[in-house]
C-alpha cells in the first residue's frame, strides 16, 4: 500500500473542504463514526480555526455497535458538533443492498427535503473501491439521488465548481486521495479520537466499519495504531472484505453509487 | 511524494493495458484483482486483457472503451507514482482534460500497427496537454511485438512526431522515446532482448527522471483568496501560490488596492510566522475588506502590476461557443463581454491563420474583455494566476491560459 505525504493531503483537503461552503449555502456531512469521516472532521476543524461549521449527520438504523453509539456521543460533545441523527427503519431480516443502499437513502432524502442542504461532505476514498477511482471530487447528484456517471462536470486544474441540477445537491469528497494507510498515519499524528472497535480484541477487529448486519471482523492481533499501520504495510486483503454489500463484487457497488447509496 | 502520470494517446494505442501491466510487474495489485481480470476476460470471449485490472464501469469493458478517467496507484523501488488514465475518444475530451489537469508528467502513447500510428487525437493530446502546463512528455512507442521489434518503425515514428512536438513548443530535452510492447511488458521495466538496438532507460526509469518535481522559486508574494471563513469578514482563506506570506506585514488586495496588516496567519488548525507556497491559510486582517474576497488576489503592498478589464489568452474550446460566455477565473465567474479573435491555430498541423472562427477542439489567440476586472499573471510565470475555465450558457466549453507581454 502507498503511504503520501500527509502534509500535501492535508492541504488538498482543507482547501476543497473550504471550496464547498464558499460555494454552497447549506452545507453539511455525514458522520458514520468511521475513521474516515471522523479524520474528515478534524480536518475541518483545522480549517475552520477549531470548529466543525456544519452540521453532521448520523443516518442510524439502530443498529450500529453499542461502542459506535458511545463513541459518537462522547466525540459530538468533546468536539461541540452539531450532530444529527436520522432515524431509517429497519427490518431484521436486512443486510446488504436493502439495508446500506435502499434504507439509508431513503432517511437521508427525507432529511436533506426537510432540511434544505445543498453540498453532503462524505469521506469517501478512491483506494476503497474500484469504482470510486472514478469519481470527482465534486460531484452532482440529481433530485432522485442519482449519479450520472457516464457525464461528469469537468474539474480543471482544481476549480471544482460544479452546477447542481435543479432540486439536486453535490456531492463533495475531501478525501478522495487519501489511502487507508494515510489515514491511520493522520489518526496518529493528530490524536484523533478513534472508535474502539478497529482495534483488536480476542484476535479479531474491524477494518472497515459498517453495522452490526453486514460488517465482519477480520483476524487480526493489531491493537493498536501502529500495529495496524504495519499490518496494512503487508496486507493482500481488500479493505472492504468484510462488507456483505460488496461481496456479490461485480458491479453491485457502481449500481449502489449510481442509485445514491453513499 | 507521489508522481502523477497523465497517459495521452489515441483509443487502443495500449493506455489501460500499459498500466494494468506495469501494476502487474511491479507487484502493485493483489492476486485477487489480476484473478477478476482474467476471469472477465474470458467471460468476454478474449486473451488476458492486463487493462481490466483497472477500475472500470460495465459499460468501459463490455464496449472496450474508456468513458471517464481512472487513476491507479503503482509502486517501484523507492518510487510511489499514481498513473491517470484518460478517454482517448474525442468526444471525451472534457474527462481527458479533468484527469490530465493533474499530471506532472504526460506518457503519450503511439501504436506501431500499420492502420494506427500517429493520429489527429494523437496530436490533439499533446496539444491540450501543452496548454494545461505538462511541459515534460514521455512518448512510448507501443506494440513493438506486432512490429517485429523494428528499429526503423521507431525511428520513422519518432521522427514524425519530434516535427510536431517542436512546432507546438515543446524543449527537445524533455522529450523521451521509448520502444515498448504493454502487452508483453517488455522495455517497461527492464530492456528487452528484442530490442538490443535500443541503449536508453526503461519506461519507469524516464517516467521517474520526468517527474522530479522542480523547487519553486518565485519570491513575489501572491495569495489567491477562496472567501471568509465564519462569519468574521476579518478573517479570510487562500493559498499562497508565490512567495511567502509573513505575519505582521502589510498587504495589498486586488483588484480594489486595499491596504491592510495581518494579524495572524493559520495554517493546518496553528498560528504561524509564515506561510509558503502551496499552504492553505486563514488570514485575520486588521479590518474587515469593502467588498466580497473571493477570486481576488492578496500582493506586496507596493506592488506595481494592477488588474485588468482585458487579458490576451490562448483557447482551447471543446464545443462551439453561442451565447453567454463567462470565465471561471481564479476561482469565480465573469461575464465575458467580448472575444475578438487574433489568430487560430489548426492542432492537428500546428498551423496558424488569420481565419476569426472558433471551431470545435480547435484553438485560438484573442483579446477578451471581461465586465470586470480581474488580477492575472502570464501562465507561464504563475500558472496558478494565468488559467481559466471557459462556459457557455454554464456549459463547460474549453479552457485558455493567459500571455501576459514582457
Ligand atoms: N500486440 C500488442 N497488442 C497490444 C499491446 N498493447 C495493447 N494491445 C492491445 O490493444 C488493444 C487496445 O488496448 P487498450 O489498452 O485497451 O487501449 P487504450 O484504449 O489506449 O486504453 C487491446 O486489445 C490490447 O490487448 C502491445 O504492446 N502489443
Amino acid at each position: 500500500m502507498i503511504i503520501q505525504d500527509i502534509k500535501e493531503l492535508e492541504e488538498k483537503s482543507i482547501y476543497i473542504i473550504r471550496e464547498a461552503t464558499n460555494n454552497f449555502k447549506n452545507v453539511a456531512a455525514l458522520w458514520s463514526m468511521g475513521k474516515d469521516s471522523t479524520s474528515m472532521l478534524m480536518l475541518a476543524r483545522k480549517a475552520f480555526l477549531g470548529k466543525v461549521p456544519f452540521p453532521v449527520i448520523h443516518i442510524d438504523n439502530g443498529i450500529d455497535f453499542p461502542e459506535t453509539y458511545k463513541f459518537r456521543d462522547e466525540l459530538a460533545k468533546k468536539w461541540n458538533l452539531d450532530l444529527i441523527v436520522a432515524k431509517s427503519e429497519i427490518k431484521p431480516e436486512m443486510s446488504g443492498f436493502a439495508c446500506c443502499g435502499a434504507n439509508k437513502t431513503v432517511a437521508l432524502k427525507k432529511l436533506m427535503k426537510e432540511k434544505g442542504f445543498d453540498a453532503l461532505i462524505v469521506s469517501i476514498r478512491r483506494d476503497e473501491h474500484g469504482i470510486r477511482a472514478k469519481e470527482r471530487y465534486v460531484s452532482p447528484r440529481n433530485k432522485e439521488f442519482k449519479w450520472n456517471y457516464k457525464n461528469q462536470p469537468a474539474e480543471v486544474w482544481g476549480n471544482y465548481l460544479s452546477e447542481l441540477g435543479k432540486g439536486g445537491h453535490v456531492r463533495v469528497h475531501p478525501l478522495l486521495d487519501w489511502n487507508e494507510i494515510d489515514i491511520w498515519n493522520y489518526t496518529k499524528q493528530e490524536k484523533i479520537p478513534m472508535n474502539p472497535l478497529y482495534f483488536s480484541r480476542n484476535g479479531f477487529r474491524y477494518r472497515s466499519l459498517g453495522c452490526t448486519h453486514c460488517t465482519v471482523p477480520i483476524k487480526s492481533n493489531a491493537k493498536n495504531i501502529d500495529d495496524i499501520i504495519k499490518e496494512l504495510e503487508t496486507t493482500e486483503v481488500e479493505e472492504r472484505a468484510g462488507r456483505e454489500q460488496d461481496k456479490e463484487k461485480s458491479y453491485v457497488m457502481e449500481k449502489l453509487r449510481a442509485l445514491g447509496y453513499m | 511524494m507521489i508522481r502523477r502520470v497523465t497517459l495521452l494517446g489515441h483509443k487502443d494505442h495500449g493506455k489501460s493495458t500499459l498500466i494494468g501491466n506495469l501494476a502487474i510487474i511491479t507487484g502493485s495489485v493483489t492476486e485477487a484483482r489480476i484473478n477478476d481480470a482474467k476471469k472477465t476476460s474470458k467471460k468476454l470471449g478474449l486473451q488476458f486483457e492486463p487493462g481490466f485490472i483497472l477500475d472500470s464501469f460495465y459499460e468501459e469493458r463490455e464496449g472496450g472503451l474508456t468513458i471517464d478517467t481512472t487513476r491507479a496507484q503503482i509502486k517501484y523501488k523507492d518510487s510511489a507514482f499514481e498513473f491517470i488514465d484518460v478517454p482517448g475518444h474525442e468526444e471525451l475530451t472534457k474527462n481527458m482534460i479533468s484527469g490530465a489537469s493533474y499530471a506532472d508528467v504526460a506518457l503519450l502513447m503511439v501504436s506501431t500497427k500499420k492502420d494506427e500510428g500517429i493520429k489527429p487525437q494523437t496530436k490533439r493530446h499533446i496539444f491540450i496537454a501543452k496548454m494545461l502546463g505538462i511541459t515534460k512528455l514521455v512518448v512510448a512507442i507501443n506494440k513493438m511485438d506486432a512490429a517485429k521489434y523494428s528499429e526503423e518503425i521507431f525511428e520513422e515514428i519518432k521522427h514524425d512526431l519530434s516535427e510536431y512536438l517542436s512546432k507546438i513548443g515543446f524543449d527537445r530535452n524533455n522529450v523521451a522515446f521509448v520502444p515498448i510492447s504493454a502487452y508483453t511488458g517488455e522495455g517497461l521495466i527492464k530492456n528487452s532482448k528484442n530490442m538490443s538496438w535500443y541503449k536508453g532507460a526503461t519506461l519507469i526509469e524516464l517516467l521517474k527522471k520526468m517527474s522530479e518535481k522542480k523547487e519553486i522559486s518565485r519570491i513575489e508574494l501572491a495569495v489567491l483568496l477562496q472567501g471568509e471563513i465564519g462569519r468574521d469578514k476579518k478573517i479570510v482563506a487562500g493559498k499562497v501560490v508565490s512567495g511567502v506570506l509573513n505575519n505582521h506585514s502589510q498587504i495589498m488586495l486586488l483588484p480594489g488596492k486595499e491596504l491592510f496588516t495581518i494579524n495572524d496567519i493559520v495554517v493546518r488548525g496553528g498560528s504561524t510566522n509564515n506561510a509558503v507556497y502551496g499552504e492553505n491559510v486563514a488570514i485575520v486582517l486588521d479590518k474587515e475588506p469593502k467588498n466580497e474576497v473571493r477570486g481576488k488576489v492578496l500582493v506586496e503592498k507596493d506592488m506595481k502590476k494592477k488588474a485588468v478589464r482585458e487579458i490576451v489568452a490562448m483557447i482551447f474550446f471543446i464545443r462551439k461557443i453561442s451565447g453567454h460566455v463567462s470565465l471561471l477565473i481564479n476561482g469565480s465567474k465573469i461575464d465575458c463581454m467580448n472575444i475578438e479573435i487574433i489568430k487560430t491555430i489548426d492542432i492537428v498541423t500546428g498551423k496558424e491563420s488569420e481565419l476569426k472562427i472558433i471551431k470545435p477542439l480547435g484553438a485560438i489567440q484573442a483579446r477578451i474583455r471581461l465586465n470586470k476586472e480581474v488580477f492575472v499573471e502570464d501562465f507561464q510565470e504563475m500558472p496558478e494566476l494565468g488559467r481559466f475555465v471557459i462556459y457557455d450558457n454554464d456549459k463547460f466549453s474549453g479552457i485558455g491560459v493567459v500571455e501576459v507581454k514582457k
